[in-house]
């Protein structure tokens, strides 16, 4: 019976995540990982891990079938989540940026039409800054928005911008930095305590976390 | 044109049967154990003026309520706590009853807009207490050994923690750092989520690096008095202090009865600042991913209802402990006593058969009745 049940995020992050649970003592082998199961236990059975969509994860901590989650900062801002937020961690480094065509001019535009898969971080944006905007909430592939001409520009997650320069576009502004962050369930915090506070002292001691 | 109705509004659901009668028996053990407190039971009006939640709650709080119109124009709610309307009761109904008051209550409350994933009831029912008129020492810790009480005789299986802590020692640091509305709340809510790594950025304009991490690790951690001392070392501005001594002298009294086993100090929980005045606890069972208890001492509530009197309490959440209980094997659950015999059949003779079944009601005595001829 693991310690702990940890929900990490499928996608860009679980590589990035697995090679840092690992180096912090947590490892799944070759094998498991192969099998096509998403609950795989690490080699010294302390810890289960499940393997869900980004947006599942904080699901998963919130209800408590998983004590702790590996999730990025951007799926954390989007929804509003009653969760823990003990470590950032060094990994699936982005950043969540307004972007639009090469030399495209939002300035004039009256009413931007923004796409985005994230409309609340989206509409804080633009409402902090006092500038009316409609959104179009796409679930992928949102750069095509304005290169089809469906949006005037797009809020997205970016890592390197590679995705972003092939499709014509350029970022216009950082909205907020996302990292991965280990969220932990407010109930397991307390009750599991010990095994979350070794979790997050491996976790800082394998070194990747975010510090100075 | 016309809508199913066999649906249910989201956030409701129907009990009955067997999870309906646990509900009701630990219900009953709630009362029960209130009562052997000297507790007396209060009921508040379900549908009550908007305006008692928005001054007994907190705008913020009061918001998710459901709000409606009463013939004369004025904004009514479906009462989302109990606690507003026990202080506003302790201030005019019962304002000439001797202190202490004691009250407790199982109510339903009801919430139009849920927290989080987790919490998606939008009615649910509260088992609490208020004790109206003691501050000391005592009196907190009165209220917390009615709460162990219960949480022992519900024996979760996997067990409960009571985590503790004290306005005071986060209010004497922000307003030490004389931070404003904006950055005070930035703050709690750092603390909240104990993200300790943004909360020491956010301390670099105030103090030294060293400062900075052991205060952020201090909010990490929750743990029995070595928390307090590791407190000591780094908070040092008088009102925190003061809590943090307050605090101690709550904690020593529980280890002497020896049921630190129970507690622990969680300098992290720093939710609802602007309603509770010193002591806060959280209460955890294992089993359910979310609190399924709260309370605090709340001096300074009273006032607004035109009495100013000191306060402490807690609520427990009757639903989060059904589902834990009912889901778990535990042995609180009795077995529901099934009748093995079949329906009685009345027979040719209607009145007899009715006259030995009411007899059978004067003993006690459990009966089922074959109605179908």
């Amino acid at each position: 019976m693991a310690d702990l049940t940890i929900a990490v995020a499928k996608g860009r992050l679980q590589n990035e995540a697995l090679a840092l649970l690992a180096r912090a003592g947590a490892e799944v082998s070759a094998a498991a990982l192969a099998s096509r199961r998403l609950a795989l236990d690490d080699e010294s059975g302390r810890y289960r891990f499940i393997f869900v969509k980004p947006t599942d994860v904080p699901v998963y901590v919130e209800h408590g079938i998983a004590d702790c989650g590996i999730v990025g900062r951007d799926v954390l801002l989007e929804s509003s989540t009653d969760l823990l937020q003990p470590l950032t961690l060094n990994i699936a480094r982005c950043r969540i940026v307004v972007a639009a065509r090469h030399g495209a001019s939002l300035r004039d535009l009256g009413m931007l039409r923004v796409a985005t898969k994230y409309p609340r971080i989206t509409a804080a944006h633009f409402g902090a800054g006092g500038r009316p905007v409609e959104i179009i909430e796409l679930s992928g592939s949102v750069e095509l928005a304005p290169v089809l001409g469906l949006a005037d520009c797009i809020v997205d997650l970016v890592e390197t911008g590679a995705t972003l320069r092939e499709n014509g576009l350029e970022e216009i502004e950082v909205i907020g930095e996302s990292t991965a962050r280990l969220v932990v369930n407010r109930a397991s915090y307390q009750l599991k305590a010990a095994a979350v506070a070794a979790l997050i002292a491996a976790l800082v001691r394998a070194g990747i976390t975010d510090g100075e | 044109m016309s809508e199913p109705l066999s649906r249910i509004p989201g956030g409701m659901r129907y009990y009955f049967g067997r999870e309906a009668q646990l509900r009701r028996r630990i219900e009953a053990t709630a009362m029960t154990i209130f009562d052997g407190w000297s507790y007396e039971e209060i009921t508040t009006p379900a549908v009550d003026y908007y305006s008692l939640f928005e001054r007994g709650m907190g705008r913020f709080e009061a918001q998710r309520a459901f709000r409606f119109t009463d013939l004369d124009g004025r904004l009514l709610a479906l009462r989302p706590d109990v606690t507003s309307a026990a202080a506003r009761a302790a201030a005019t109904l019962l304002a000439e009853r001797a202190r202490p008051l004691r009250l407790c209550y199982a109510l339903p409350v009801f919430r139009q807009q849920p927290q989080s994933h987790a919490e998606w009831r939008r009615e649910s029912t509260q088992m609490g207490c208020e004790l109206i008129g003691a501050n000391t020492r005592l009196a907190d810790l009165e209220v917390l050994l009615i709460a162990v009480e219960l949480l022992r005789s519900l024996r979760p299986a996997g067990g409960y923690a009571i985590t503790l802590n004290d306005v005071g020692i986060f209010n004497g640091i922000a307003a030490g750092l004389a931070l404003d509305a904006g950055r005070r709340e930035e703050m709690r809510q750092l603390i909240e989520v104990r993200n300790a790594a943004d909360l020491e950025d956010f301390l670099r304009p105030f103090t030294t690096a060293e400062e900075r991490r052991d205060f952020s690790q201090l909010i990490q951690l929750s743990g029995k008095r070595e928390t307090l001392t590791a407190a000591r070392r780094v908070i040092f501005n008088q009102q925190s202090v003061a809590a943090l001594a307050r605090l101690e002298a709550r904690w020593e009294i529980i280890e002497s009865l020896g049921l630190d086993k129970d507690f622990e100090i969680d300098l992290g929980d720093v939710s609802r600042l602007d309603y509770y005045t010193g002591l806060t606890f959280k209460i955890y069972v294992n089993g359910v991913g979310v609190r399924v208890g709260s309370g605090g001492r709340y001096d300074g509530l009273t006032a607004s209802f035109g009495k100013d009197e000191p306060a402490v309490g807690f609520v427990m959440d009757l639903d989060a402990l059904t589902d834990m209980l009912g889901g778990s094997n535990s042995d609180y659950e009795r077995a529901a006593t099934s009748l093995d015999r079949p329906p009685a059949k009345a027979g040719d003779d209607p009145v007899a058969f009715l006259r030995a079944v009411l007899d059978q009601r004067a003993e006690g005595a459990r009966v089922l009745l074959d109605t179908s001829s």
